[in-house]
């Protein structure tokens, strides 16, 4: 199994073998100085995320890619305190602040100050709509109509669906739901024949689950958003019911379960969430156009899918306890902008192999 | 000469007390009327009237020939000419000496609104207290109390638009040197040329009979005395004061004077010893305010100067401010001064602590049906009562009382001095400031003070109104010395 | 005459903690010593100035105003929706606004209810109403706000300008005009201002009302800046106002309050934030270096009095 650190050494062999590619820009950025502005570094994903931006920032920083390239994070997640930070780093010369907005709206402000005076922003995750900064837009509708788009394969014939929501009023909920709702409509076989609220939490999954169940017909698949299909399939066993297809959202505990059932059942399913190294690609864009290359101002980043056949390989490289998080490479980011500047479907998540 | 105010038949009660029973009272202009009475007088309460800061129940209110009393507030008092100089001063100690001017006048505003305020209160300052030092701009809070109290008194004086007709000293000069006391009473004097109209307020009878052209004795919320001040002297006053059939102490035949001492220290003022012995009850009488209660603390602060022997208790007369705790129960109140002795295994004994609770209601005569009900469910008088209780409940042997009864009803008033009688009979002592001349015959043995000092040691037999007034208010020799 | 060095000292503390910070930003950030530099610094200052300014108006009269931070928030809610599609319609609403915090001086007046638990109480009202006006961030500054925070006043950045003219105004109708004096007594001794026929009613009303309107101009111009809002956006100019008023030299006992110290209080409270940010300090550190910040130079204040006070 291959660890970061030997990707990343592969990387490098690759970086300075593959100079001849005409679309990644060379232009010299050693001297330029890139920075992280993050809003939140209260839970796991985002743990992850800073470790992911650790890692890629002191690779290209040995590899002299850069000369700085650090992160800071606001203490009490709050939009005023953000911007106060955009504008200190705009005071200290940073040539690009990679983003990720306590508020899509509230930093336009800063943003566009940051804009005025020659900084190259770009937004990930926390996106922020000033029309002046990049955009790496996670494709959360997209990641609930892939879901019904996996179930149509595998049951050509439809079937009942339950459908687990994350936090109420939360904009991420929102567009995953019409990205549901949208797959329903492509595929009319199926029928969402209950509608809970897990919160992302297993615990609160389970509790919501157990309690719809007895008023549900037989269940035949389950959508859910991350961090619930555990819990879900623990609602099912607990109520002696046959266990539906539930697709799960890359946790630790959810990949277990299922490597557990596939290899006593052969149960199939998939799973998809975002990858915390997202904000990988944010430094790569950040480095790409300060390098000189002209690049969309709105990019698309892949939701992060596990296939059967894949489980055995991400589940190794996934944190106990954690999320699958991926290493995304200047090679992908660059295959990735050219996709998205040509309007094709971007590339699928990177694999080592 | 035609009265610039007069007052007809003004009533005002706080609830079990009658502060103003029926007074009238007739000012003319330029006259000097000095204005005596022992504590709860009424005096206070008329001159609040007087000045619109408090609204009479009843009466009639007539200045300068105008009916006023429907409405009668601080702003038609300063509109016709009226001021008053508060005991408790009244200036604002975060702005500076013209800026306080500013706050009584409104007409004082608009560009240059400071220099005018300047140049008002220094002219007046300069005419009443020649050499005073003040500068307009110092703030208050930085001044000695003199001069605070200097500029209090020239603010009363000074003229925007409406003249000044008439003043209200209480107790002016009891900050003051002599020589600004004698400045500021012959300014009042000059005044009166003017037709200016004083009413002077104070503890210093010569200062009255000096100043003034017309002596009111009031008592019991009653004017019981309107006399010219020709003539007048210093025993009549006192004798006016005091109720008419003045005797001693009704004669209780307790002398203790041979128990042992319990405490026993230099008095304030160092002309008396502070003396307490055993099962004797002692008050501290005088003028309120002159020192009584800061003697208490004293003794309670630090009772090894004062040798004394056995535990101390506190009873508060401000019940609201340091009495009661007003959101615990009526036992917890009882309890608290004695929850350290009724632990068992280092927690609280709820039950001992009901039980003493129930206890002391059934002694003392709680009126409540269940001690368990929040404190602020009871009466004042029973308020007044749960404080006694928690002292005479404790382990105590000497018991401060604050002026406890003040505002309390007649009848908790007799069950409580006979509690207190019950309790040094066992062997208690009591040390009790009291404002009420009448409590004072329910005492072994009398201090009076008169500014911060112990002025008169009054044994048994020599406790009687006339002696305690005496005391209290001082003598001619006495304020020139 | 005689200088009173202690009050010199005292006064000027605010002018010296700033001018020591802006000197180590300069240090530490040649960068920031420009007309942009500046611009940058200090720019997000000016809602908090207002903020402050609010706080100490009802610190004026002995009061804590614990709401600031959810009234400002409310107000930027509304100026990002009903301001900018029916002008009409939110100006009415920030009137009311005005008068709403009026009523609560009325109420704290009336009733004689402790400040502290009404503004508490009325920050989640505050809070509240920002979500129902605006439930999802978002929402768009009008053109002639953020227009008019942008401006780029020749000479000297707009932030410092208006700190400058906000101060000096404020000294004028606090220290200087006849009804400032009222204000502040109001604040010293209440039965004296009682006593000499001022409503102590309306005196506070009119403190409650002057710290609204300032609560909202701090929400207009924290929209200008942001250029939209969410119903977080200054949940923490609470205690940044208060620390700010009371760095500045106001106190809680009421009626001693100093506009101009107020106005460099908050701009100490920002620049703070700046230069820990400078020193690249881990940001868990920076709350409580700030707090180390506001106690050193409280302490410093007191030291000056003990001194004063053993003369």
């Amino acid at each position: 199994m291959m660890t970061s650190k030997t990707l990343l050494a592969a990387l490098g062999a690759v970086l300075f073998s593959t100079t001849a590619m005409a679309e990644i820009a060379t232009g010299d950025t050693s001297g330029m100085r890139i920075a992280l502005s993050n809003n939140f570094a209260g839970n796991s994903w985002r743990q992850a995320m800073l470790k992911s931006w650790d890692e890629v920032s002191s690779q290209a920083v040995a590899d002299g890619i850069v000369a700085e390239a650090p992160a800071f994070t606001t203490a009490e997640n709050q939009a005023t305190e953000q911007a106060a930070q955009i504008q200190n780093l705009i005071l200290q010369g940073f040539d690009a602040i990679v983003l990720n907005a306590a508020s899509p709206t509230a930093l336009n402000g800063a943003v566009k100050e940051a804009c005025d005076a020659g900084v190259v922003v770009v937004s990930f995750d926390g996106i922020v709509t000033e029309p002046c900064a990049w955009r790496i837009v996670i494709d959360f509708a997209g990641m609930g109509s892939a879901q019904l788009d996996y179930l149509a394969e595998k049951m050509p014939d439809g079937g009942n669906v339950l459908e687990i929501r994350g936090l109420a009023g939360v904009f991420v909920d929102d567009e995953i739901h019409s990205g549901i709702v949208e797959g329903v409509e492509t595929h009319p076989q199926f029928e969402i024949v209950g509608s809970v609220h897990g919160d992302w939490t297993q615990t609160v999954a389970q509790r919501e689950v157990s309690g719809i169940l007895p008023t549900l017909p037989e269940v035949d698949a389950v959508v859910t958003q991350g961090g619930d299909g555990y819990g879900a399939a623990q609602a099912f066993r607990a109520a002696g019911r046959d266990i539906p297809l539930i697709i799960m959202g890359n946790r630790h505990d959810e990949l277990t379960w299922w490597q557990e059932q596939r290899d006593a059942t052969g149960y199939e399913t998939m799973s998809l969430s975002i990858a915390p190294a997202s904000a990988q690609v944010g430094f790569w864009v950040a480095q790409q156009i300060l390098a000189g290359r002209e690049v969309p101002h709105d990019l698309l980043l892949p939701t992060l899918v596990i296939h059967q056949d894949e489980l055995d390989y991400w589940l190794g490289q996934t944190e106990e306890g954690g999320v699958t998080n991926a290493f995304y490479t200047l090679e992908w980011t660059d295959q990735m902008i050219e996709a998205v500047a040509a309007g094709e479907s971007v590339p699928p998540t990177p694999t080592a192999e | 000469m035609s009265a610039f105010v007069e007052l007809a038949g003004l009533e005002k009660r706080y609830e079990a007390v009658r502060a103003l029973d029926g007074v009238d009272l007739r000012v003319a202009a330029g006259e000097v009327l000095g204005l005596v009475g022992h504590n709860g007088a009424g005096k206070s309460t008329l001159i609040n009237v007087l000045a619109g800061t408090v609204v009479p129940d009843a009466g009639r209110i007539e200045v300068a020939g105008e009916d006023l009393a429907r409405g009668y507030d601080v702003t038609t008092a300063t509109d016709r000419g009226i001021r008053c100089v508060f005991q408790e001063l009244s200036l604002c100690p975060n702005l500076t000496v013209a800026e306080n001017t500013r706050i009584v006048h409104r007409q004082i505003k608009g560009r240059g609104w400071q220099a005018r305020a300047r140049a008002l209160i220094i002219g007046t300052l300069d005419a009443i207290f020649p050499g005073h030092g003040i500068r307009p701009d110092r703030r208050i809070g930085d001044l000695s109390i003199g001069r605070r109290q200097m500029v209090e008194i020239a603010r009363a004086f000074t003229e925007t638009e409406t003249p000044v007709r008439l003043v209200i000293l209480d107790e002016p000069t009891s900050s003051l040197d002599s020589t600004a006391a004698e400045q500021l009473l012959a300014y009042v004097r000059r005044r009166q040329a003017d037709g200016v109209a004083t009413i002077l307020i104070s503890h210093l009878l010569g200062e009255i009979l000096g100043a003034a052209d017309r002596v009111v004795v009031m008592r019991d919320g009653k004017v019981v005395a309107d006399r010219a001040a020709a003539g007048l002297s210093r025993d009549d006053l006192v004798g006016l004061m005091g109720h008419v059939a003045d005797q001693p102490g009704e004669g209780q035949g307790r002398r203790r004077l041979d128990a042992e001492p319990v405490l026993d220290g230099p008095g304030p003022g160092g002309r008396h010893r502070l003396e307490l012995r055993r099962g004797e009850v002692v008050g501290l009488a005088g003028l309120a305010g002159h020192g009584q209660t800061a003697a208490l603390l004293d003794v309670y602060d630090r009772p090894r100067d004062f040798a004394a022997v056995g535990k101390l208790a506190f009873v508060a007369g401000d019940r609201q401010s340091d009495g009661v705790f007003p959101l615990w129960s009526i036992k917890d109140n009882i309890a608290v001064r004695s929850f350290s002795a009724l632990r068992r295994n280092g927690l609280l004994d709820e039950a001992a602590v009901t039980g003493l609770a129930l206890d002391w209601q059934k002694r003392i005569g709680i009126r409540t049906p269940d001690v368990r009900n929040p404190i602020l469910s009871l009466s004042g008088g029973n308020q007044q009562k749960v404080l006694f209780a928690r002292a005479l409940a404790s382990d105590a042997a000497i018991i401060l009382m604050d002026d406890p009864m003040r505002g309390v009803d007649v009848g908790t008033k007799s069950e409580v001095y006979a509690l207190i009688r019950q309790e040094a009979t066992a062997g208690r002592s009591f040390l009790w400031y009291t404002t009420e001349l009448d409590e004072l015959v329910h005492c072994d043995r009398v201090y009076v003070f008169r500014e911060g000092e112990i002025v008169a040691h009054l044994a048994h037999d020599e406790i009687t109104e006339r002696a305690v007034l005496q005391a209290s208010f001082r003598s001619d020799a006495e304020a020139v010395a | 005459m005689t200088i009173d060095w202690r009050e010199l000292v005292r006064a000027s503390l605010p002018a010296l903690a700033l001018t020591a910070l802006l000197v180590a930003i300069f240090w530490l950030q040649p960068r920031a010593m420009s007309y942009q530099g500046l611009n940058l610094l200090l720019n997000l200052s000016i809602p908090i100035v207002f903020a402050t300014l609010a706080q100490m108006f009802v610190l004026t009269v002995g009061d804590l105003d614990l709401g600031i931070g959810g009234f400002v928030t409310f107000v930027a809610c509304v100026t990002v929706t009903w301001l900018a599609d029916a002008p009409l319609i939110g100006v009415l609403i920030l009137v009311a606004a005005i008068a709403g915090y009026a009523a609560v001086g009325a109420l704290i007046e009336l009733r004689n209810l402790p400040a502290i638990v009404v503004t508490l109480g009325m920050s989640f009202v505050w809070f509240g109403l920002a979500v129902i006006v605006l439930p999802s961030p978002g929402g768009r500054t009008p053109e002639w706000l953020i227009a008019a925070v942008r401006l780029r006043p020749p000479g000297i950045p707009l932030a410092i300008l208006a700190a400058i003219v906000i101060g000096l105004l404020g000294h004028l109708l606090l220290m200087r005009t006849s009804m400032g004096v009222v204000l502040r007594g109001a604040g010293g001794n209440p039965r004296a201002i009682t006593r000499a026929g001022w409503s102590m009613l309306r005196i506070r009303m009119t403190l409650y009302a002057l710290a609204g309107l300032m609560g909202v101009l701090a929400g207009l111009t924290l929209a200008g800046i942001t250029t939209s809002a969410d119903a977080n956006l200054a949940l923490r100019y609470t205690l940044l106002s208060i620390a700010g008023a009371i760095l500045g030299g106001s106190q809680f006992t009421g009626g001693r309050v100093s506009p101009i110290g107020a106005v460099l209080g908050a701009l100490v409270m920002t620049l703070a934030a700046s230069f820990l940010a400078f020193l690249r300090l881990n940001p868990d550190w920076q709350i409580g270096v700030q707090g180390a910040i506001l106690i050193l130079v409280l302490a410093l204040r007191a030291l000056l009095d003990r001194v004063a006070g053993e003369r």
